[in-house]
């Protein structure tokens, strides 16, 4: 019956993981650490490996392979989808940021450098989406 | 504004320090910025339409955006009142945001 008990608890940790994961935008700690879910996938495939190790019951099987598809899912998101190569910025910590104008929504242009002297910037780029 | 990546309670708090949030991206935003007006919140969402700053500071995402079309790398950058960049935070995973409190404890730091 141990396997049982390890087969259940397998399928509890990756459900919890998809749950929290489904969390990510509105928890910063979940979002700002990824790597999270696929850490639990993993615990989830070897409680289940454990689970097949003590009984071999097609349950058993069936459990790991589920954990093993959703870690390889994951890791795959995560490592591979998920990356965004490295830009080779030429801002450096340290230097001037180099001046630009830009215009926002009501068409009043806004200049880097008429900050300087006056206030400190926090400059953000995004996608324009999440 | 989920756009400024998490931010939001971060950049309230630099921005009663006295510090000015520009917020790039390839469009206008035009929500976000009445949002942020109606709010009195001194942030300013201006639109990089054909990626030209986005090129000149190195931050483009080559193919990275939903249409395969060359998006900006998400990126956080603080600078003090000199323009220098104190603090910089570029993205290398899209569901990752810039800590919220590495960025206060840069613009403390000034």
């Amino acid at each position: 019956m141990r396997a049982g008990w390890l087969v259940a608890l397998s399928l509890v940790v990756s459900a919890a993981a998809i749950a929290v994961y489904s969390q990510l935008l509105r928890v910063p700690a979940v979002r700002n650490n990824p790597e999270g879910y696929v850490a639990a996938f993993a615990i989830a495939a070897v409680i289940a490996g454990l689970a097949v190790a003590l009984g071999r019951r097609w349950y058993a099987w069936t459990a790991l392979a589920v954990s093993l598809v959703l870690l390889l899912g994951g890791a795959t998101f995560n490592f591979v989808l998920a990356r965004i190569p490295a830009a080779h910025t030429t801002l450096r910590v340290g230097e001037r940021a180099p001046d630009f104008t830009l215009s926002d929504a009501a068409g009043r242009p806004v200049t880097l450098a008429g900050y300087r002297g006056r206030q400190p910037v926090v400059l953000v780029f995004y996608r324009g989406y999440w | 504004m989920a756009e400024l990546q998490g931010l939001g309670a971060a950049l309230s708090e630099a921005e009663k320090a006295g510090v000015a949030i520009v917020a790039v991206s390839p469009d206008l935003n035009e929500r976000s910025q009445e949002l942020a007006t109606r709010l009195r919140l001194d942030y300013r969402f201006v639109a990089d339409p054909d990626l030209a700053l986005t090129r000149r500071y190195g931050l483009v995402h080559a193919r990275g955006g939903q249409h395969g079309e060359d998006v900006p790398t998400p990126t956080t950058v603080v600078l003090d009142r000199d323009g220098v960049v104190r603090w910089l935070w570029v993205s290398n995973n899209f569901q990752v945001r810039p800590d919220p409190e590495a960025v206060l404890h840069a613009v403390r730091a000034l």
